[in-house]
């Protein structure tokens, strides 16, 4: 339910940008998404807080908390070394596309600057698909893998607009780590970024 | 920082309010949000001047760079939490 919904939506969406010729439209959207974003932030805050058995098994995880965030990066570092000679592009390069860890807003700005327009173009792009990829997986991923694994797909988007399908297929307990391994990511992603496309090679 | 902040009120709301409850109302408007955020998504991406272009000449490139990255994660992300954290709480 919520993959299709997600498909149709940016399918509507996708096709009102390209029909809205004054650009009225998707300024709007550019200037008040975040005002829908804080909306759902809260009641998202709503699901987890009315859940109060999470927190204390939150706790009893300590260092174990990193451990999902770690595969993410991991996975997603060494991807991106998979992908530089296959798409014929400089290692740095090709790590630092996919540090972005589904961060499209951030990488794509950050790598045009660093690397090219074309690079930020891909950056965003790829992004984007990662963060749509994983409405379309995570219910898959509860099914058939497991709950924490639904966080992997979503990397950095797991603490807000991925949060509520985590939740839903997840649980509760998996969306609180899901909003510790978004904040985590996100820290990480401007630093992994900087650092990979300095490598210069 | 203020989206954390904002979370962290409704966390508050959660916890004092309505505490120990599954909130289908709440599950709804997240759904409906969920579709208005990506809906806008839509309209960012495809009201950008050169999307088309962008999507036809970066579109496979981009691809890869989603699906190898995300295969990766899941399949480190996995084989961690099943050897280090059983899983999670199976709810299906």
């Amino acid at each position: 339910m919520m993959a299709s919904a997600a498909v149709i939506c940016l399918v509507l969406g996708v096709i009102c940008g390209q029909a809205d010729g004054s650009g009225a439209v998707s300024g709007f959207f550019g200037a008040n998404a975040h005002i829908i974003l804080y909306i759902l932030m809260f009641f998202v805050g709503i699901s987890v807080g009315a859940n109060r058995t999470v927190f204390s098994k939150i706790r009893q995880y300590h260092v174990k908390i990193f451990i999902i965030p770690a595969g993410i990066v991991a996975g997603s570092v060494a991807a991106g070394a998979l992908c530089a000679p296959l798409l014929g592009l400089e290692w740095g390069q090709s790590m630092a596309v996919t540090s972005s860890l589904g961060w499209y807003s951030l990488s794509g700005v950050m790598i045009t600057e660093l690397g090219g327009a074309e690079m930020g173009a891909v950056a965003f792009m790829s992004s984007l698909m990662r963060e749509i990829l994983s409405f379309l997986l995570i219910p898959f991923i509860a099914r058939y893998l497991n709950a924490y694994t639904t966080i992997a797909p979503a990397a950095a988007t797991s603490e807000d607009t991925t949060l509520p399908a985590i939740l839903k297929y997840g649980g509760a307990e998996t969306a609180v780590m899901a909003v510790f391994n978004g904040v985590f990511c996100s820290a990480l992603v401007p630093v992994l970024i900087r650092f990979f496309m300095g490598l210069g090679f | 920082m203020l989206i954390l902040a904002i979370m962290a009120a409704g966390a508050l709301a959660g916890f004092f309010l309505f505490p120990d409850k599954r909130l289908k109302w709440s599950e709804r408007i997240q759904l409906i949000c969920t579709c208005l955020l990506i809906f806008s998504m839509g309209v960012i991406l495809g009201g950008r001047e050169n999307f088309m272009d962008e999507l036809l000449s970066l579109g496979f490139r981009s691809l890869v760079f989603a699906i190898i990255p995300i295969a990766f994660s899941i399949a480190a992300v996995y084989f961690l939490t099943e050897k280090f954290l059983r899983g999670g709480d199976k709810r299906k």
